[in-house]
């Protein structure tokens, strides 16, 4: 109910909002990477990652990139940067797919098998809690939108979906004590050459590793309490951040997995509010209202 | 001496907006530095008019639920409410605990997220300057720039555009959705909300805030409130999360919940 509305309102921003498909001046090899006034490598600007590329390869795919996307897998194709498509977004294991533990794969299903009892068996994204880390930055059919900026000692991400301002600070400063956890960890970022390495820790247990229909199978899996995110954002070219994040989540997945994506550029996409909560009664009352319904249907049947 | 010396400045903002004394660091493009962590001290989330102590509508919480006593923050002490706003203002005020959108964790709307009893960062750069509020994550977007057109849909925190006038950073916001509340007495407002702010540094620690409340839905005239921003001078100042969202599910949802699933 409530994305059907968002997806609405989207449309019609869409239609009214001067459109960034105009194709990019390619660029150039004399192309430099700029530095903010403290020194920093400027990767300052408004990206989006609107993308088809599948989460994970399929089970029996070849091992190669589709020649070219499907047009139907680009309901917002007005929008979508011109990112080739890949085999995947999960570039390792070779495989193209995350090596999920089976109590990973059993925790995934229950919880979707039990979305109507509770709102916690619901993504964090579904509760209009948060994407999550790194979640917030797969991309999904809308509000791809994120905004960098940097000020001396720090990294600010905000993140259009949910809503969210991500404080990366890069002066050297500790994690959190232990016991102080959070919904999106700790995060702490230093620079290595022209690369921002964040490493994100503290998280709480009770998040997801993705959040949303487009990350497939991997939708639901649990992000425990020893999770650690390593992200790299480097800035290929004036319009492109080459983006990957390494997830090290033990009890999840056999070995750390590796997602690759490009960040686009898009001075002309404008972040509006993306209200959640506000509007999520709707949604919970039919998800949750309609499993106490069915269990009243089903106990009078019985009668 | 420093006590002194801030109120010397604040008569000084209040005399000649344009004359600043401040003499804190500055960016690298010349600009007053208010990167940082800040928080208000005052009592106006509760009531934006003075107002003395009382107890709060939680009988099990004590003295730890109450309202604690404040002096208010309105210029002149009066809130120009139309004569049906005033009765609205008062129904609601009698009926906060279920009606105030605070209790659910809804956006808080400009400029009661600057008085709540929670800190928010601000980052500043030259074309774009974000609020981070850490409750509810609410988070504001500023383009230093003149607003060229309205705002496409309403929202929560309305739609905000900066610009420096001398030392002073002025945020102008409009397009405001008619959901957000006041204070926990019952101030509210309708979409018609214009509401300008000006954050004035009067040194690295003190920021000078003030915001001009215009709505003619609703009032009957603009009226302004003002106090000072302090920032947080720990160390290890960090914003943390109150993401409030998981702490109201069971009070909104609760009785959706399947009873055998805790």
């Amino acid at each position: 109910m409530k994305r059907i509305h968002i997806t609405a309102l989207l449309i019609g921003m869409a239609a009214v909002a001067p459109l960034a498909a105009q194709p990019k001046p390619a660029p150039t090899r004399s192309w430099k990477q700029a530095k903010t006034p403290d020194g920093q490598p400027d990767i300052q600007g408004t990206w989006v990652n609107f993308e088809s590329t599948p989460f994970e390869r399929a089970a029996s795919a070849p091992a190669r990139p589709r020649a070219t996307a499907d047009p139907s897998d680009r309901p917002f194709a007005d929008r979508a940067p011109k990112v080739a498509a890949r085999a995947s977004l999960v570039v390792e294991p070779s495989t193209g797919r995350v090596p999920l533990t089976p109590w990973a794969e059993q925790q995934r299903d229950y919880a979707l098998a039990h979305i109507q009892d509770s709102w916690e068996y619901n993504t964090p994204w579904e509760r209009c809690i948060t994407r999550g880390i790194p979640a917030a930055i797969f991309p999904a059919a809308y509000n791809n939108g994120y905004q960098i900026l940097q000020t001396p000692g720090q990294v600010v991400i905000v993140y259009e979906m949910i809503h969210e301002t991500r404080i990366i600070p890069i002066d050297g400063r500790p994690h959190l004590p232990a016991v102080l956890r959070q919904w999106n960890g700790d995060a702490r970022g230093h620079w290595e050459g022209n690369t921002l390495v964040v490493e994100t820790t503290n998280f709480n247990g009770k998040s997801m590793i993705a959040t949303n229909a487009a990350s497939l199978r991997i939708r639901s899996v649990p992000q425990t309490e020893n999770a650690r995110i390593t992200e790299r954002f480097t800035r290929a070219d004036e319009n492109t951040i080459d983006y990957e994040v390494t997830i090290d989540d033990p009890k999840a997945a056999s070995a750390p997995w590796k997602v690759a994506m490009p960040l686009v550029r898009d001075d002309g996409y404008k972040i509006y509010e993306y209200m959640c909560h506000e509007a999520n009664q709707d949604y919970m009352e039919i998800t949750l209202g309609g499993g106490r319904l069915q269990e009243k249907n089903a106990a009078a049947g019985r009668k | 001496m420093r006590f002194c010396l801030t109120a010397i400045l604040i008569v000084f903002a209040a005399g000649a907006p344009a004359q600043s004394r401040y003499s804190g660091p500055r960016t690298a493009d010349g600009k007053p530095d208010i990167n940082g962590i800040w928080q208000s001290l005052n009592t106006a989330n509760w009531d934006l008019l003075p107002h003395a102590a009382a107890q709060g509508p939680v009988l099990a919480l004590g003295a730890a639920g109450a309202q604690p006593p404040g002096l208010g923050v309105v210029e002149g002490d009066e809130i120009p409410y139309l004569p049906a706003a005033a009765a609205q203002k008062k129904q609601n005020g009698e009926h906060w605990l279920t009606k105030d959108p605070e209790v659910k964790c809804f956006l808080p709307g400009v400029p009661r997220a600057t008085y709540m009893p929670y800190p928010f960062q601000i980052v500043q750069t030259p074309g774009t300057v974000v609020i981070a509020y850490q409750f509810a994550s609410a988070t504001r977007l500023i383009p230093i720039k003149a607003r060229t057109e309205d705002s496409p849909v309403d929202s929560w925190m309305g739609e905000s555009y900066g610009r420096w006038d001398g030392d002073t950073l002025v945020v102008d916001v409009k397009g405001f959705n008619d959901a957000t509340w006041l204070s926990r007495a019952g101030d509210f407002h309708s979409d018609a909300l214009h509401v300008v702010e000006r954050y004035t540094p009067l040194s690295r620690e003190v920021i000078q805030y003030e915001a001009t409340i215009e709505d003619p839905k609703t009032f009957a005239r603009a009226w302004k409130i003002s106090m000072p921003l302090y920032r947080h001078l720990e160390k290890n100042a960090q914003l943390l999360e109150f993401k409030c969202v998981e702490l109201v599910e069971e009070l909104m949802y609760g009785p959706l919940r399947k009873q055998t699933s805790k």
